[in-house]
């Protein structure tokens, strides 16, 4: 290589993140999540919701009027908002990952995590330290999806997000894995094969539902064709909401997986 | 030709009883029956020379009693028109005849029509299922009277690949669950030694019933469910359907929404023509040159959000327009993001070219011949690598195309030559996939660039499209970045959709890459594999 070469290919320096202001910087028409303006409701405020809806996100207690939305369903279309601005908001923070599907659901108190990609990362890699001894082996399952959900975990792995130097890496084969990652809303056609790939990872696993459609069947719900979501086919042990999650939301989600590990009693 | 020159050449050769008719401006309905329905078929395809876009079938029963075939052709270079031979099946037959015979490419399209509808493809070789994995055989989702909530029970029932035998002939099955982090699917390869001697594909793993789930939503919901078919694909799919929509209620979209869709159908172009050619260069064990291209698709990504609120440009489509609105402030940024992407594209261009470990990869794998590409009817860069000269950006122009004058080459007659000379030394290789994603990159920019310099901020972003007629159909097209998307819609009552088709690029492309792996080696499959881009989701729906 020439010296020529080298300077107009090596220009960026080290273009991986380290704060949250730089390239990783939300932009502020980011469609990151629902979030509801007002505690009380009227019946029919809902009514014309839901029907904006295409998912069903929004659900209603007549006792309290209040209104909550399951980010689970969301795929963050805008169409609530059109419908009521004075009642929903979409913010550019990305509605954050749970143990349980019922956390997905949130009302109007709801709290917004906001650490940065790099915080969350490194505290991520202090774990996973402590509890694998230095890596988590993830194994990528596409039970459907329809790849909008891949493309932001591929970009995990460029070097922006760089998602190796917390000790995470991508694996071939699930026997190799600690944690299968999947996506899609658990086709009818991939049944045999999540359920297979998930006995063939080694005791004790960890499985991630990654986006709307895994975490409820999202915009494809539950047909002839699919299930409804990946905990209908395996047991899951964080959600990830999001159509599709962007690359903090992966990790955050990845770093609930692993709390969730060390809350655990060791297995006997 | 002129349309009705065409309806004359056909009624000349089929007499009085097949009829024609034009209708939204660009497609020659025919009205054929069991009878004549091949030999029109073949007349259209070979004698006017068209090729074989889609074969859409529909449940009419409750309209008229029928099913109805519609067999969709379309003519290239120059000449913007569709022939759609239509047969109409009695609701109790049980079949139609095959086309197989004389267009190949109709098999895959009968295949699915048998699975989804139940109706046989009389004749043809191959009746396999297709869509439904383990399904029994007397349920078909498409049926108006089936209902989408049904969960039927697995079949027990074994897909049947074609055994290669021999001796030292060693099979591997690959999938559905791959090793890197992409979409299902299974590939059966049959080598001796390291050659692959035969490979067998069978997909359809993320079937996710599209189709069907159209005919339940709200028309305006269909826009949001079309960009999920792929989700790189967004633009294109939702394009293609909200012009099928509009085409139906007759709607001419505000200048800019058009504009708008142009732009941003081409930065969809460049983030995933990047994100393949870093693939290759990952696939070929670049990392280096592969980490280079993950930067810049990145930045696209982070455009995408600034401008569409999504990385990956979800929710810019509407029926009758666009949901977003191109400020000054937007305007500006893309126009200078996009040429210092170009810039930065071009140095890593000139560095990759100078690698010949990277190069010899790529040279001469995963060729495709020019006869496969025509047989096969395939589309896009895999149509274009080999000298098929097919882009709908300008065989069928959309959107603001028509003003962008994207058909340089036919000019003059001395550049009509030189451009068919340049077309036939194409060899169809996965470096001439490679040499055309990185073109078209450099183009997209420069269409960015025209479209945006002659946006009209005065204008409105989309305008009413009214109630809809009941049982109109039309055609909606585009140019995704893996080829042809063809859609077609017949709207229902209360302006629900009847039938939305789907048939994306992937769905035409998926069988070459059986033909492009030939006397390859495996280990060269995913460099094949990835230089075709295909989609899993986009092909099973």
């Amino acid at each position: 290589m020439t010296d020529s070469d080298k300077d107009s290919i090596m220009d960026d320096k080290i273009v991986t993140v380290r704060n949250p202001t730089d390239m990783t910087g939300v932009s502020p028409g980011y469609r990151g999540k629902v979030v509801i303006g007002q505690d009380r409701i009227s019946e029919t405020d809902f009514e014309s919701l839901d029907k904006s809806c295409p998912t069903h996100s929004f659900d209603y207690d007549k006792k309290t009027q209040a209104l909550s939305v399951d980010h689970g369903k969301c795929i963050a279309c805008d169409k609530c908002r059109v419908q009521s601005p004075a009642l929903i908001q979409i913010k550019s923070s990305f509605a954050s990952a749970s143990k349980t599907r019922a956390g997905l659901v949130e009302s109007f108190d709801a709290v917004t995590i906001e650490k940065s990609y790099d915080e969350i990362g490194n505290e991520l890699k202090e774990k996973i330290h402590n509890l694998y001894g230095r890596s988590l082996a993830i194994r990528e399952v596409d039970a459907g999806s329809c790849n909008g959900c891949e493309v932001e975990i591929t970009a995990l792995n460029n070097p922006i997000y760089d998602i190796e130097r917390f000790g995470i890496h991508f694996v071939a084969s699930p026997r190799h894995a600690d944690l299968l990652l999947v996506t899609g809303p658990a086709s009818r056609n991939m049944e045999v094969a999540l359920k297979r790939t998930y006995d063939a990872t080694p005791n004790p696993k960890l499985v991630v539902a990654v986006g709307a459609c895994a975490c409820s069947g999202g915009i494809f719900g539950d047909t002839y064709a699919t299930t409804g979501g990946i905990d209908k086919i395996v047991p899951v042990d964080v959600y990830i909401p999001g159509c599709p999650p962007r690359p903090q939301a992966l990790i955050y989600g990845l770093l609930l997986a692993i709390n969730k590990k060390l809350d655990r009693k060791p297995d006997p | 030709m002129e349309s009705s020159e065409y309806s004359l050449a056909i009624s000349d050769k089929f007499g009085d009883n097949v009829k024609t008719e034009l209708i939204n401006g660009n497609e020659i309905h025919i009205f054929a029956d069991n009878d004549n329905i091949i030999e029109l078929c073949s007349f259209v395809h070979s004698g006017i020379g068209c090729r074989l876009l889609s074969i859409i079938c529909n449940d009419e029963r409750q309209i008229n009693g029928m099913f109805v075939l519609r067999y969709v052709f379309g003519k290239e270079n120059g000449e913007d028109i569709f022939f759609v031979a239509t047969l109409r099946i009695d609701g109790n037959a049980d079949g139609f005849p095959t086309l197989t015979q004389h267009i190949p490419s109709a098999s895959l399209y009968e295949r699915e029509i048998k699975d989804m509808f139940g109706l046989i493809p009389k004749g043809s070789h191959d009746q396999r299922p297709l869509l439904l994995h383990s399904w029994p055989e007397d349920s078909h989702p498409l049926r108006k009277d089936f209902d989408i909530k049904t969960k039927v029970p697995k079949s027990k029932e074994e897909y049947q690949f074609l055994k290669v035998t021999g001796d030292g002939v060693c099979e591997i099955p690959v999938g559905p669950v791959h090793a890197g982090i992409i979409e299902p699917g299974h590939f059966r390869f049959s080598t001796l030694g390291e050659s692959i001697i035969n490979l067998e594909t069978r997909l359809f793993y993320t079937h996710k019933g599209v189709e069907k789930l159209a005919e339940q939503m709200p028309m305006e919901d269909v826009v949001l469910l079309s960009e999920r078919i792929a989700g790189d694909e967004s633009v294109a799919n939702s394009t293609a359907l909200c012009q099928a929509i509009e085409k139906i209620a007759k709607a001419k979209i505000p200048k800019k929404a058009a504009q708008t869709r142009t732009t941003c159908a081409e930065m969809e172009r460049i983030y995933n023509h990047l994100g393949t050619l870093a693939g290759l260069s990952t696939d070929a064990g670049f990392a280096f040159g592969a980490a280079r291209l993950n930067i810049l698709k990145e930045k696209m990504m982070n455009l995408n959000e600034k401008i569409s609120g999504s990385r990956i440009l979800f929710g810019v489509n509407r029926i009758g327009g666009v949901k977003i609105d191109l400020t000054d402030v937007n305007k500006t940024m893309i126009l200078s993001e996009t040429e210092s992407l170009g810039n930065e594209f071009y140095k890593i261009l000139e560095f990759l070219r100078k690698k010949s470990s990277f190069i010899d990869r790529l040279k001469n794998t995963g060729t495709i011949t020019k006869e496969d590409a025509v047989g096969f009817g395939i589309v896009g860069v895999a149509a274009r690598c080999v000298g098929v000269d097919v882009d709908t950006r300008k065989d069928h122009p959309y959107a603001s195309y028509p003003s962008l004058h994207l058909d340089k080459h036919h000019d003059t007659p001395y550049q009509k030559m030189k451009y068919e000379v340049e077309m036939q030394k194409r060899n169809g290789d996965a470096l001439s996939r490679f040499m055309l994603r990185a073109e078209e990159i450099q183009n997209s920019i420069m269409l960015i660039q025209q479209t945006l310099r002659d946006l009209d901020n005065t204008q409105p972003i989309w305008c009413d499209v009214g109630p809809l007629e009941p049982h109109l159909h039309a055609l909606g097209y585009s140019e995704s970045h893996r080829g042809q998307t063809m859609h077609w819609v017949m709207v229902g009552k209360n302006n629900s959709i009847y039938r939305y088709k789907i048939r994306t690029a992937s769905f035409c492309n998926w069988k070459i890459i059986e033909q492009a792996v030939l006397n390859d080696i495996v280990a060269d499959f995913p460099i094949v594999n990835k230089s075709l881009d295909l989609s899993y989701s986009g092909n099973d729906l």
